[in-house]
């Protein structure tokens, strides 16, 4: 058996509607953008806040890499203070890749081989400037823990149905659009005939039914012939009117969107190039799956595109004349120091007790020697701060906070989320703020992950 | 022995013109300040048997300072000890530390002190903030300007002692009419509070008018022991006391939760050292006048609760009750300061020092302290790391 043990999503605070990328055309979606110190590997970080670290396998999805020839799950382990021997695999390609990775942790629970597996999908895809309203899109990452120990709801079933003709791909960097009407006869339609056919799937049985496939009205027949209800059934996709398609994460996050609803056994078929099926039931009703509350409803919007297209400028400093600054980065220095750059691991004195961000041969206050390794908190209250004007960045001034840490030890870090100044975001002394952990300034060579600050 | 008077005297006084000196090279500075010094002690340069040179920031200004070859090349003085100080912004002070030192062990008997920075021959985009961003510790305090780090100072000293931001403003204002006086100033522009607050902000609460400006120049002095005084061709001011104190790190003050950021724990330091050498027990009563290091207005504020000049916590009756301009109890910065001085960063030090030596010797012109007989001169670099006090007399 397996099951869905814990999950978490990380959305970006920042949304931009349709309506501010393309006034004339109507629409009214939305999409959560990262902002300028996001990206795939702070959401998944994100995500991962509150989910168990206790897990022998960690796998990424993403069609969005940070990097290449570097597996992200490899990275990611490590950010998380995994073991370096962990079983640790990238999915990618498409955007069924979150389904992927959950339906390989499946089977490999079941197998009995694995206990916990971390399952995360990330997706940062930013369309081609003045681009944005054809394409779907929209930042997140989910988190999930696949365990063999009984969750929040079992994973019954899970089937996967490849299909050679793809609708709608990129090669060689450019898009080459197939023939679509394939789609009537092959691709989703095929493989959804196939599942229906192979899975002994039996509509009765099923409370809600999730789709996630661009061709997903050429499902609708199909599903009706099977007997699916499609009005009481089908699970409207509320995920792309806040947050956007969210690529990669999409199935999963509505999957967690299903078990949120409390409506009971849930079947998602996630497509893209072949279709993942997954079934789960829900055996145990988990009193804090609240609906809506996995995902961070409090958005800002971004209300013109000259502000989007800033935050986008990753790397590229508009602030006092200074055009970029490459700032120093080592690769040695992070690896070396991330017990406390990373894991926020302190010194607390053994006699006077107090802690210190970092080490040094004896304690500033009571000159003893001995120290205790002392996890801190991400949580505090404001010293002081400052706002720097002249100090290169993207959005102008950066706000320097000094943060006594609750249960000891101090910071001191940038603010973030901060592009649009507010009496709600401004930070005072006495505040209560709260540690994220965000990019730096960006190095071209390398990002440089640490912790910065928001209000509480 | 370290608690003693020091017995060295300065007996030769070198300062340049500070500002941005387009016309003139690191090497045209040295030569520059080094000759008024030889010159006021009616010495040959062959006389001198020992230098330190103070520069803080080769990187930032044209790559000269790196090590004492800096201050003999321009000079062609070869075959004599000389070493390159460097100690943020008490580099200076430091140089002279140094030079005493060599003189009370009898290394040498005629040293040279001597501090030049060269900062304006680079774009100001091209300075001290990009130093640190691009070359600093790539996670720690990234954001901050050295502005910024005395801005932290200030929002905590308003939040606690009730300081106003017009308080500190006040001292820019008294400081930039000082400057007003002393023709070797970077800027000599009287300027009032609403001018203070309305331009444009640097570090919340400092703004440019709250923040000193990057420099060039030099300043030189040659010392000797007090024994070795001759008075029929000296005029010269006695180092009673140097205290010189590392009292925080670079990092620690952002990371330690016992710091205040409410005074600096290094002036106190180094004054009590200081004080203690020059026997001076109640410096309001007895010192004359002071330079202090305004790199920002509100290092001056705070400074004076840390030199002994008031209580924790009331610097800001001083400034209001003008007890530290010309003319008042203690007069502060008469030189206009580094906020009008501007701030050639290893240079600094050495000037203060010259120009405190002038008003004891009553030659300071127009902004003469009257019948000043003791001064100090103190510096602080780093986030309020390192601070150095010189206590001067005109009588052994």
């Amino acid at each position: 058996m397996s099951y869905i043990k814990e999950y978490g999503i990380a959305v970006p605070e920042f949304r931009i509607s349709d309506k501010t990328l393309h006034p004339r055309l109507g629409r009214k979606g939305q999409h959560a953008v990262c902002y300028t110190d996001q990206d795939i590997i702070t959401l998944a970080f994100e995500a991962c806040q509150n989910v168990s670290k206790d897990v022998d396998a960690v796998f990424f999805a993403t069609t969005t890499p940070a990097f290449k020839n570097r597996y992200h799950a490899s990275y990611f382990a490590d950010l998380l203070g995994l073991d370096q021997g962990i079983l640790a695999m990238d999915f990618g390609t498409s955007v069924r890749a979150g389904s992927d990775a959950l339906l390989m942790a499946d089977k490999l629970v079941k197998s009995g081989e694995y206990k916990n597996i971390l399952v995360i999908a990330s997706e940062v895809y930013y369309p081609e400037i003045g681009k944005e309203i054809r394409a779907a899109f929209g930042h997140a990452a989910v988190a999930m823990i696949i365990s063999a120990d009984a969750g929040i709801a079992e994973i019954t079933n899970t089937k996967s149905y490849s299909s050679a003709l793809a609708e709608d791909f990129d090669y060689k960097g450019e898009n080459v659009q197939y023939d679509a009407r394939f789609a009537r006869t092959d691709g989703f339609k095929k493989n959804l005939g196939l599942a229906l056919k192979e899975s002994n799937i039996n509509a009765s049985e099923i409370n809600q039914v999730i789709l996630h496939s661009p061709y997903a009205k050429i499902a609708f027949g199909q599903l009706k012939k099977a007997g699916f209800d499609l009005e009481t059934q089908l699970m409207k996709d509320t995920v792309a009117a806040e947050v956007g398609n969210t690529g990669a994460c999409h199935g999963l996050f509505l999957l967690i969107n299903a078990l949120e609803s409390h409506k009971g056994d849930t079947i998602l078929f996630d497509y893209l190039n072949g279709t993942n099926v997954i079934q789960i039931s829900k055996n145990d009703c988990h009193p804090e799956l609240v609906e809506g509350q996995s995902f961070n409803l409090q958005s800002t919007n971004i209300e013109n595109y000259q502000d989007y297209l800033q935050l986008r400028k990753q790397g590229k400093f508009t602030g006092r004349g200074y055009e970029s600054i490459e700032m120093f980065s080592s690769e040695m220095i992070s690896e070396r120091e991330k017990d406390g750059l990373i894991y926020l691991r302190g010194y607390e004195c053994a006699k006077c007790g107090t802690v210190y961000y970092m080490n040094a041969a004896r304690c500033n206050a009571c000159h003893h020697k001995e120290f205790k390794q002392k996890q801190l908190q991400k949580t505090g209250t404001v010293y002081a701060v400052t706002s720097e004007h002249y100090f290169p960045n993207s959005f102008a001034p950066t706000n320097m906070v000094v943060i006594d840490l609750d249960g000891g030890g101090r910071m001191t870090v940038q603010q973030t989320d901060d592009m649009f100044p507010t009496e709600e975001n401004t930070i005072k002394i006495g505040d209560k703020v709260e540690l994220v952990f965000r990019k730096m300034m960006e190095n071209d060579k390398k990002p440089n992950y640490f912790w910065k600050c928001i209000k509480k | 022995m370290k608690d003693k008077k020091r017995n060295i005297a300065i007996i030769g006084l070198g300062v340049t013109k500070f500002g941005e000196l387009f016309d003139q090279s690191y090497d045209d500075l040295v030569r520059d300040a080094a000759t008024q010094a030889v010159t006021d002690a009616g010495i040959e340069l062959d006389d001198v048997q020992g230098a330190w040179l103070s520069t803080a920031f080769p990187e930032i200004g044209v790559f000269k300072g790196r090590s004492g070859m800096d201050l003999v090349e321009p000079l062609n003085l070869y075959g004599i000890p000389v070493t390159r100080v460097s100690n943020f912004c008490a580099s200076g002070a430091d140089a002279i530390r140094n030079a005493a030192n060599a003189l009370a062990a009898g290394e040498c008997d005629v040293a040279m002190a001597l501090g030049v920075e060269k900062l304006r021959d680079r774009s100001p985009q091209d300075s001290i903030v990009k130093m640190m961003v691009e070359l600093s510790h790539p996670y720690y305090q990234k954001g901050f300007t050295a502005a910024g780090t005395f801005a932290i100072y200030a929002k905590r000293i308003m939040h606690e002692y009730g300081l106003t931001r017009e308080d500190i403003a006040n001292i820019s204002v008294k400081n930039h009419f000082h400057g007003t006086l002393n023709e070797k100033a970077h800027h000599r522009i009287a300027c009032s509070i609403d001018q203070v607050l309305g331009s444009p902000m640097v570090a919340d609460p400092l703004t440019v008018m709250d923040s000193c400006p990057t420099t060039d120049g030099a300043a030189c002095v040659i010392m000797v022991r007090a024994e070795d005084v001759d008075k029929t061709k000296h005029n010269p001011i006695y180092v009673d006391g140097i205290g010189l104190s590392v009292s925080t790190g670079w990092d620690l003050p952002f990371f330690d939760p016992k710091h205040d950021f409410l005074s600096f724990q290094a002036t106190k330091d180094a004054a009590a050292m200081a004080y203690k050498q020059a026997g001076i027990t109640k410096p309001i009563d007895e010192i004359d006048l002071v330079e202090v290091h305004d790199c920002f207005s509100i290092v001056e504020l705070l400074t004076y609760e840390d030199l002994g000049l008031c209580k924790q916590g009331e610097a800001k009756d001083m400034i209001r009750g003008n007890a530290t301009q010309l003319g008042g109890e203690i007069p502060v910065n008469v030189s206009g300061g580094l906020l009008s001085c501007g701030h050639p960063v290893g240079a600094t030090g050495v000037r203060m020092v010259v120009e405190v030596a002038n008003h004891l010797r009553g030659d300071a012109g127009e902004r003469q302290v009257k019948g000043a007989k003791r001064g100090i001169s103190h510096n602080i670099g780093g986030p309020g790391a390192i601070a150095s006090v010189i206590v001067l007399n005109n009588e052994n």
